[in-house]
């Protein structure tokens, strides 16, 4: 993704949609059309609204999409996203249902699309192309890339670096099933040459971050990472905010996620303010 | 949205797992024979607490459970069985398809069991009849098949993130659920009305997790809230809550989570973490302040962000502690 990167916006007319359109254009993020059903042939920001994404790529070349489309209708949006040809699927909508979004990952997947999300802050090269609704006061050129599954925490760590600046940041999402999971965000960091060191914001549920572990120890993965996991103290089997924080069946302990990195020499931050002395 | 006991015996009935005969009540009852009288909380591990009772005076173990404060009890007949299993359906998050749990000893602490047999079952073909053979074959019982069947269609069909039954009797009619855990996905909620009508819940999801410490916690964002009461836990505090004002949070909403966190009798102190993005920091500060005249405790505030200077302003003017720094926040705080 870069500054020549053409965005689609699905649900432009929104609250949500209208505003961080306006937010990602002031940003310089190249967005050609926008989509919401029955509101074709209207102007958001100057930006033409079709109904369908049919139409949208009917008319313009579209390399991305970001979708804020309402949780019931999300999924469809997706899909949609997918049957023309969409490559990249920013998903910005929370609360989608679990095994619906389950199914569309599949669906994008199997048709060679990537979704980034649901339930996530989205991404942003900084200086160049925002598709997402990161408040962009916090980012900065450089060299460090961070992955993360939180928003605001995201926003406090770049916050953080700043003197370092970042090559991308991506928000890979909350939810217990997401189209970019950690590890293949850090792959590909690994393989960007923007990036010198990865940082990984990490919580506690589910098992990417000791995947990411395993394929630092088997030496799949070259860069530095940093990582951080939020939820040391939170009790189990009590759903902390996101619904993909939460542990059950004892997987994904913070002490499970730590020893972990520890064993596979990825540097431990144990308050997200330590992690500048980390990268340093 | 964790269901009780009985609601989740309630969908084991729709999709065919056989359970025990019962009653629910909140009275005594006119019951013969032997019993097992069980008290409807959502919380685990009753049998430990001693709030499952095997009994033939069921309306004496009710008196004895309502002097504990439980409500509503589930009364079974008592079902002999050779063997218990535990079975559980979970939506797995790295393949994205239902899997299927299983162990031969029943009543386990399935986290630290090494005895499991796990199944990853597509969920573009569904569960068929060559997924069970195995689980039959390592539990060694037969005719599971509706069971584990069951237990899928709850996953696929009804949302439910955790579908298990903990223990499963064998008994010689077959297998009965003696007992159920099953958490629905809140998201998928408005998919299931019919469901929540029959059951007669309504449920509105809300980030408030009450911890046992006493030191408030307010974040914006699950993330930061998470560190901040990590933090907390880390600088020798103990966290009183997890409460998440959630993405741009107006006035209203930041009242509301100050003074439900500043309710609770236990918190001494409040930490809020703002890091506005779409949250503004004078809709922040405002909502502090109107919260502060009825939950008069000392509140340290780490604000930075969208129009964090009219934020700042607000606080200051109204004598309340503010910080562009969570770590002096914190400090402060435990001071």
């Amino acid at each position: 993704m870069d500054k020549n990167t053409k965005v689609l916006v699905q649900g432009i007319t929104g609250k949500e949609g209208s505003f961080h359109t306006s937010q990602m254009l002031k940003y310089g993020t190249k967005i050609v059309a926008g989509v919401t059903p029955g509101k074709g042939g209207t102007y958001v920001n100057n930006i033409p609204v079709y109904d369908t994404v049919e139409d949208a790529v009917k008319e313009h070349d579209i390399d991305a999409s970001i979708i804020f489309v309402p949780a019931r209708f999300a999924v469809d949006a997706i899909y949609e996203a997918v049957d023309n040809g969409i490559k990249l699927i920013v998903v910005i909508t929370e609360h989608i249902p679990i095994i619906d979004v389950s199914r569309a990952i599949k669906y994008a997947r199997a048709h060679g699309s990537r979704v980034i999300g649901p339930n996530c802050p989205g991404i942003i090269v900084p200086e160049e192309s925002l598709v997402g609704i990161m408040p962009y006061r916090a980012f900065r050129k450089g060299k460090i890339g961070i992955v993360s599954r939180s928003g605001t925490l995201t926003y406090e760590v770049a916050d953080i670096l700043r003197d370092y600046g970042q090559s991308t940041v991506i928000g890979i999402g909350g939810d217990p099933i997401i189209g970019t999971p950690m590890q293949e965000a850090i792959k590909l960091f690994d393989e960007d040459p923007n990036t010198e060191k990865i940082v990984m914001i990490g919580e506690i549920g589910g098992t990417m971050e000791e995947e990411v572990a395993n394929m630092k120890k088997k030496g799949m993965i070259k860069k530095d990472i940093i990582a951080y996991i939020a939820g040391s103290t939170a009790p189990k089997e009590k759903r902390m905010g996101h619904a993909g924080a939460v542990v059950y069946m004892g997987l994904g302990t913070y002490e499970s996620k730590i020893s972990a990195f520890k064993d596979a020499g990825i540097k431990i931050a144990i308050t997200p303010y330590d992690i500048k002395n980390l990268v340093s | 949205m964790k269901l009780y006991e009985f609601e989740g015996k309630y969908l084991f009935s729709e999709v065919g797992i056989k359970i025990p005969r019962g009653v629910l009540t909140s009275e005594h009852i006119d019951w013969k024979g032997k019993a097992v009288v069980k008290s409807q909380i959502l919380e685990g591990a009753r049998g430990k607490r001693g709030l499952v009772k095997i009994t033939d005076d069921v309306n004496s173990a009710i008196d004895e459970l309502k002097k504990l404060g439980i409500e509503k009890f589930l009364v079974e007949e008592y079902i002999p069985h050779t063997k218990e299993l535990y079975v559980s359906a979970i939506l797995d998050r790295d393949s994205g398809n239902p899997m299927i749990v299983a162990s031969p000893s029943g009543g386990i602490d399935i986290e630290s069991s090494k005895d499991i047999i796990k199944r990853d079952i597509p969920i573009e073909r569904g569960i068929r009849p060559f997924d069970v053979l195995p689980l039959e074959k390592y539990l060694g019982v037969n005719g599971l098949y509706g069971v584990i069947n069951g237990l899928y269609k709850i996953v696929v069909e009804y949302d439910a993130e955790l579908a298990e039954i903990n223990p499963l009797a064998i008994t010689n009619e077959g297998p009965v659920a003696l007992d159920s855990k099953v958490i629905l996905d809140d998201n998928s909620l408005f998919k299931h009305e019919d469901l929540l009508k029959k059951l007669g819940r309504s449920y509105t999801p809300d980030s408030y997790v009450e911890l046992d410490g006493d030191i408030g916690i307010i974040g914006n964002g699950a993330g930061l809230t998470m560190a901040t009461m990590d933090l907390v836990k880390i600088f020798g505090g103990d966290p009183a809550d997890f409460m998440d004002v959630g993405g741009g949070a107006n006035s209203e909403r930041v009242k509301y989570c100050v003074e439900k966190v500043g309710g609770n009798e236990k918190v001494k102190k409040i930490i809020i973490n703002i890091y506005g993005g779409i949250t503004r920091c004078d809709d922040v500060a405002r909502g502090i302040v109107e919260a502060y005249k009825k939950v008069k405790k000392p509140i340290y505030v780490r604000l930075v962000g969208t129009n964090e200077n009219e934020g700042w302003n607000i606080l200051k003017e109204n004598g309340i502690n503010v910080y562009t720094n969570a770590l002096d926040a914190v400090r402060d705080a435990l001071r």
